[in-house]
């Protein structure tokens, strides 16, 4: 039996948001109640129900996990890390106070060292935890790999990355994603990842050297503003009216600043994860992602209007729209032989993304 | 029996079987999966879990084979219903309990837990052994070393001061901080500080005696215990956020206490003026001049310092006056002498160090 994608999208949403409403507020309404304990829960109800509405080909997916274990996941990381991180903390101050300045800064520097470390460990174990808590026809995902080495790569990747002026930014994260990925498994198949820096640097260094272009055009858009007021007559200046215009345009500068900023910025993440994702395979699976910048700044847009127009309250159909917005732009292409495709036999980690959710990062 | 039509996943491949499924007849003891030219699956229906609920159908699981996946309509026959799991959709004690009333249940827990927490640092400070709040004292501020004024006579005159204030055989520690503000502090760790600033203020021992006894009150009644649970209480809540305010332990310190604590202090100070035959009317005196009777208007402002986390210096004052015995004659506790030696107990210190807070 072979299952043939192509044609029409082989992601498919279908979920409505009138029925995750119910799950979204009683969620909201539980963890109140429970002082967010109920948190756990509440993400794999939601997760339940976003998987379930999305389809594969001719099957939905589903989520297997449960919120104890996402529990256990949070407690393990609170006691083996945010209490020893805490006791650290309070050494070093008080090393500080009683004049031991290099040691206690020694300390707190070696503990946030840690904390870069475990970041890339947890982005890695959050992407295998899902996978290997995602069901296909009954198949899933995994990694054999605990994602110690990759902490390490994350460290160094990311250092090198910043060092060399930020210019090899766009490399480290190709990279990493490379390196995460394929050591992920669908069923019996690894993942391949061949991502390049090259498609998504141009982009990047738009972003890099945008304050410098802008700041210049401003600067040159200011002496010719200067020039022609100076040409215009000096009688019809008004002091006043001067500082007035001068507030606005550097108001307007800064409001216009930030923007583009950040339109370049999206802009280079929606072709990042066009590259990316273009460039990960799964057996004789291609996959693409075909959101375009506008549609990532309409999807921001739209979070934000629904966040502030409903006081905050839309906050929890942030989840929805994400994964609606993912689901509906990936593609497959290729062919899958079901009777090939068996159960993966990667090792299952009992626990959930406990440390992820401790540093509060998405896992795609 | 009517059988329904199901589909199956075994977990073993992404092959899906499609079929029929029954009850078994005799013992009703099986769900029974039957595809054609296959042999029928038995499965205990002690060995079925409930999965989760989609548009149409219901999710089974086995316990035994953890991806196992089983589809049933989800318009099941009574029949069905009564011996396959119940459904679950919020998590096994919610679903127990029913929404409405575990939300009134969990409700009140979380209340109960609040309240427990906040007012975790007024029953659960007293109860910490002092052994222990020195340790963590001085494992959070270390040796003050040469920051503190040291001199033969002014160092026996401040005991005699301790002395008269504080009965325990455990005295708490004291000393004179080389620093010109108008200030006293009690410091974790059953350390108490008097600033050269105030030593300078006073106008006689008894008022320095005042202001030791209301410190050595805030150990003794464990508000600095107190003070730091609050403090790693709020650091806890806030560890996400790093705020930094107060972070210290003389941010604890200087964070200060309750009113309640305040005036439980100086009640202790009192009675211990009291048992040691000590005037409270210097303190009195040293409250007036603090702020007197016009209120905190009137205060010199190098004074503010110590009384700004004070309560009203004329109310105080006058509950020292009241505790004056009349007609009393209070001895002197410090000759002019030794009180001088007090005075100049930080000139007179060669190799002290400026009080800094770090």
């Amino acid at each position: 039996m072979n299952g043939r994608t192509g044609s029409d999208s082989a992601f498919q949403f279908e979920g409505t948001w009138k029925e995750f409403a119910p799950i979204a507020f009683t969620n909201l309404l539980l963890t109140v109640v429970t002082l967010g304990i109920y948190r756990f829960w509440a993400t794999t109800r939601e997760r339940q129900y976003l998987w379930s509405r999305s389809r594969f080909v001719d099957e939905t997916l589903e989520w297997a996990g449960t919120g104890k274990e996402l529990f256990i996941g949070f407690l393990l990381v609170a006691i083996l890390f945010l209490l020893p991180f805490f006791v650290i903390s309070q050494v070093s101050q008080a090393l500080i106070l009683r004049g031991q300045e290099t040691l206690g800064v020694m300390l707190t520097l070696l503990s946030f060292l840690m904390i870069f470390y475990l970041a890339g460990v947890a982005r890695f174990r959050a992407l295998r935890y899902r996978l290997s808590r995602t069901r296909w026809r009954g198949i899933r995902g995994g990694s054999d790999a605990q994602g110690f080495r990759f902490g390490l790569s994350y460290m160094w990747k990311n250092f090198i990355g910043y060092i060399a002026l930020g210019l090899l930014i766009p490399w480290s994260m190709v990279s990493l994603w490379n390196e995460r990925w394929s050591k992920m498994s669908f069923g019996p198949h690894r993942f391949e990842a061949t991502a390049e820096q090259g498609p998504v640097f141009i982009r990047f260094l738009l972003f890099y050297l945008a304050p410098v272009i802008l700041f210049f055009a401003v600067f040159i858009g200011g002496l010719l503003a200067a020039g022609l007021g100076l040409s215009g007559g000096f009688d019809t200046i008004d002091p006043n009216n001067i500082g007035a215009t001068f507030v606005l345009v550097t108001f307007l500068f800064i409001f216009g600043f930030y923007f583009v900023l950040g339109l370049i910025a999206v802009s280079f993440y929606a072709a990042f994860y066009r590259e990316v994702v273009g460039a990960t395979r799964w057996d004789s699976v291609g996959f693409s992602f075909t959101a375009s910048t506008r549609e990532w700044v309409m999807l921001l847009l739209g979070d934000a209007v629904l966040v502030v127009f409903t006081l905050g309250v839309g906050y929890i159909f942030l989840s929805y729209r994400h994964w609606k917005f993912f689901i509906t732009h990936l593609e497959a292409d290729g062919e899958i032989r079901l009777d090939e495709l068996t159960q993966s036999t990667t090792d299952t980690s009992r626990h959930g993304e406990g440390l992820l959710d401790a540093f509060d990062m998405g896992a795609i | 029996m009517r059988a329904l039509s199901a589909s199956w996943y075994d977990g073993k491949t992404a092959v899906r079987h499609i079929g029929t499924a029954r009850l078994s007849s005799e013992s009703r003891g099986f769900l029974v999966l039957e595809e054609d030219g296959q042999p029928p699956l038995d499965i205990p229906l002690g060995d079925m879990e409930y999965g989760e609920k989609l548009a149409s159908e219901h999710i089974y699981r086995r316990a035994s084979l953890p991806d196992f996946r089983l589809r049933l309509p989800a318009d099941l026959p009574p029949a069905f219903i009564a011996v396959l799991p119940a459904m679950r959709s919020y998590g096994g004690w919610v679903d127990r309990l029913g929404l409405g009333k575990a939300l009134v249940a969990f409700t009140a827990v979380s209340v109960a837990a609040v309240a427990l927490f906040m007012t975790a640092p007024e029953w659960l400070g007293p109860l910490i052994p002092t052994s222990w709040e020195r340790q963590i004292g001085d494992a959070m501020i270390g040796d003050l070393g040469n920051k503190l004024c040291s001199t033969p006579e002014g160092d026996a005159a401040l005991t005699k001061l301790l002395d008269a204030v504080d009965p325990e055989k455990t005295k708490v520690r004291a000393g004179v901080a080389n620093m010109g503000m108008v200030n006293a502090v009690a410091l974790p760790g059953g350390q108490v500080l008097l600033f050269d600033g105030l030593v300078q203020q006073a106008e006689t021992p008894e008022e320095l005696a005042g202001v030791l006894g209301h410190e050595v009150g805030h150990v003794r009644e464990r508000h600095v215990m107190t003070s730091i649970l609050r403090q790693f209480g709020l650091s806890i809540l806030l560890s996400g956020a790093n705020s930094g305010v107060g972070n210290t332990a003389f941010g604890i310190a200087s964070l200060g206490y309750s009113r309640d604590a305040e005036r439980e202090a100086d009640a202790y100070a009192r009675s211990r003026m009291a048992e040691s035959n000590i005037s409270p009317l210097g303190a009195a005196a040293f409250f007036e001049r603090l702020g007197g009777d016009t209120g905190e208007d009137s205060a010199e402002p190098a004074l503010t310092g110590w009384i700004a986390s004070h309560p009203a210096p004329g109310e105080r004052a006058k509950a020292y006056r009241d505790s004056a015995r009349e007609g009393a004659d209070y001895p002197p506790i410090l000759s002019q002498q030794e009180f001088g030696s007090l005075k100049t107990m930080c000139d007179e210190d060669e190799d002290v160090e400026e009080f800094g807070f770090f």
